[in-house]
């Protein structure tokens, strides 16, 4: 486990918390504050209220009255309440139980005796009377004190459990992301130390979490793909390049062997040569099929198939005839397609050379373009051997190559051709037994408004 | 295939043995080649020599084979190029040719092919004039009448077959290989495992020996075809 001062998660989940917990402590200071001076400015009120009081009866009746005012005062009050002191012009006290000397004019904070003999802090407004007499009123503060008190346990309680809140649900909220961000970073160690087959967990709320999974899910089955697809060509590439290697190695050796610059060694170079561009055909063949695979659809243009097509059975019907096969086309016109020309052409001609070198001497050859729809088929198809239905499954596949053909001269690309140029048309390729022969179909979307001309 | 005139001929190849196999090869064949091992040098006698072709690799160390061609096209150097390119790679061609390039050829390639091609660019660098009238041996091949005449006979050819002869009388007297027919007669940038080039060549061959004692078109033997002019 990191540690977790290190954890994005736990850091986010945390100064989440924490500036939570600042605002909450910042209300808190100033509704103290706030009541704290409520609290005051209410004594104070208080203290102006009964000082005008009193000194308007000191006006109105004289000081005797105010002694006794002041004496009633002091003897119904409790402890919370106001206090009283009269001073004569000589500072003495003369009236009130407020146990002070002779303070200053106006507001102040003094110190009083209270009646346990206690110093006790109070809020005291004095007063002048005039003749010298001096009128202290004071309140305990006390009282301020206790709620001020009260405010600050009840605060602080509340801040420490909305801390204590804060802390478990940072800690269960980067624990929460970490552990689903962690399960993403499993997966990702899993696949990295060799399990392709590992994919990222998807849950059933399609959150975030599992958008990003699934994205990288087909992120990941893309990847596979193209590996298998690499891991195949490699292999194909190693166990069909080995055969005509070695044989080439081998007529070479052969040619050495041969009496010099006899007719013998001519023919073994020959062949040799031959056996090379073999080589070198599978190589181009494999670059070619990678490269189409790999390309985007931007060369494609409107390509008049019809035309394609009755240019290629012309050049074909002619081959067809002097190899003894009988060749018959129908082809419908003006059917348009987006397309690759050199590449449509170059699938069109490997379908009829397979026709053509992998059926016996005889064989009908029917070469149908029709349109259906918004679709083009294309329809190649022989009345010879055909293809045993297992092998039509694969027979698109890289370098498979039926074993009735093994002898001929050819290495088995030709329709892995095909079907990634059809793929790259998004045309299907099918292969269908036609008892006997084969047929192969490519259908094409067509575009929807045909050429007329 | 032995030619008559000694051709000055620049080989821009980065690889020295096959820059060395083509160079014997020219010189067997009585040119005069010239090598340059990277851009830079294939530029600088693009600019500075008389040369009669360039064959130009397009992947060249320090320059590479597309800037240089651009580079001398901009200089004006109007000397026909045969540029090299690597297999796999179908969009090099139209690249090639928008760069100003005359041929391309794909490698690895057959010597033959490499030096039928250097001989048509020799042509075609010489006809400026554009004709429309080809007479080899006896046969008249007319492109404004679309007519062939082998003596007196009006020869009937199919429009394809038109074509390949049309092909073979422009470069007379020099071999035109199979996929240079595929080419610029078929457009087809491919090779198809079926012989397409050889029985239209024997339908048109039939047509133009009917009647005749000697054979209008030669085969030479792996390369491809061509048509002798009065020997």
């Amino acid at each position: 486990m990191r540690n977790p001062l290190n954890s994005a998660a736990y850091r986010i989940a945390f100064v989440y918390s924490a500036a939570f917990s600042i605002a909450v402590l910042i209300l808190g200071i100033l509704v103290y504050l706030f009541a704290h001076a409520a609290f005051v400015g209410q004594h104070e009120t208080r203290i102006t209220e009964v000082s005008r009081e009193l000194v308007a009866s000191y006006h109105d009746e004289g000081v005797g009255e105010l002694r006794e005012m002041i004496a009633a005062r002091d003897s119904l009050a409790s402890a919370s309440d106001l206090r009283y002191a009269l001073f004569d012009s000589s500072g003495r006290r003369i009236a009130g139980l407020l146990d002070i000397v002779r303070p200053q004019l106006g507001w102040q904070d003094i110190i009083f005796t209270d009646e346990e003999g206690e110093a006790d802090p109070a809020r005291a407004f004095s007063t002048d009377l005039g003749n010298g007499f001096r009128l202290v009123i004071a309140s305990d503060s006390d009282t301020v004190e206790q709620i001020d008190q009260t405010i600050l346990t009840l605060f602080l309680a509340g801040f420490a459990l909305i801390l204590l809140f804060g802390f478990i649900g940072a800690l269960a909220l980067g624990g929460y992301l970490r552990r689903r961000i962690g399960r993403l970073g499993d997966t990702a160690e899993a696949i990295i130390s060799g399990d392709m087959d590992q994919r990222m967990p998807v849950g059933p709320r399609n959150d975030e979490f599992d958008q990003l999974s699934r994205t990288l899910n087909a992120m990941l089955d893309r990847i596979a793909a193209l590996l298998d697809n690499l891991r195949q060509v490699s292999g194909d590439v190693a166990h069909d390049l080995r055969t005509p290697l070695a044989r080439l190695r081998n007529r070479l050796e052969g040619a050495l062997g041969e009496p010099e610059n006899s007719g013998a060694q001519r023919d073994a170079i020959e062949a040799a040569i031959e056996q090379s561009d073999e080589v070198l055909g599978i190589f181009a063949a494999i670059l070619r099929i990678s490269e189409i695979e790999g390309r985007a659809h931007q060369a494609f243009s409107k390509i008049d198939l019809s035309d394609l097509a009755v240019e290629l059975c012309e050049s074909y019907a002619l081959a067809a005839e002097d190899s003894g096969r009988h060749f018959s086309s129908t082809i419908a016109s003006n059917i348009v397609i987006d397309g690759d020309r050199q590449l449509l052409a170059q699938a069109i001609s490997n379908i009829l050379d397979n026709a053509l070198h992998h059926t016996p001497i005889g064989t009908d050859i029917i070469f149908r373009l029709e349109s259906e729809g918004d679709q083009a088929k294309l329809t190649v198809t022989d009345n010879g051997p055909g293809v045993p239905q297992e092998a039509r499954e694969t027979i698109t596949k890289r370098f498979i190559r039926l074993e009735a053909s093994r002898t001929t001269p050819r290495h088995g690309l030709g329709l892995n051709l095909v079907s990634a140029i059809a793929a790259m048309h998004n045309a299907q390729l099918k292969f269908a037994d036609h008892n006997p022969g084969l047929t192969v179909t490519i259908v094409f979307r067509t575009e929807p408004h045909t050429r007329n001309d | 295939m032995g030619d008559e005139t000694q051709m000055r001929i620049l080989v821009a190849e980065d690889d020295s043995e096959t820059a060395a196999f083509v160079a014997k090869g020219l010189r067997e064949l009585g040119h005069q080649p010239v090598t340059a091992e990277n851009g830079e040098d294939a530029l600088h006698l693009a600019i500075t020599e008389q040369l009669d072709v360039i064959v130009l690799d397009r992947m060249l160390p320090k320059l590479d084979g597309l800037s240089v061609l651009k580079r001398m096209r901009a200089a004006e150097i109007g000397t026909p190029v045969l540029l090299l390119t690597a297999l796999g790679q179908i969009e090099n061609r139209v690249e090639g040719l928008e760069a100003g390039a005359d041929d391309y050829l794909v490698k690895p390639f057959a010597f033959s092919e490499l030096a039928a091609r250097i001989n048509a660019l020799i042509r075609r660098g010489q006809a400026n004039s554009i004709e429309t009238q080809f007479q080899v041996s006896g046969i008249v091949l007319d492109l404004l009448k679309r007519e062939v005449r082998r003596g007196n006979e009006v020869i009937l050819l199919q429009p394809r077959e038109f074509r390949l002869l049309e092909e073979l009388m422009r470069n007379a007297d020099r071999v035109v290989t199979r996929t240079m027919l595929l080419e610029r007669v078929w457009d087809y940038h491919f090779d198809p495992q079926t012989n397409i080039v050889e029985t239209h060549m024997s339908r048109l061959r039939s047509k133009l020996n009917e009647g005749f004692e000697s054979d209008a078109i030669e085969t030479v033997r792996g390369v491809g075809y061509r048509m002798r002019g009065d020997a």
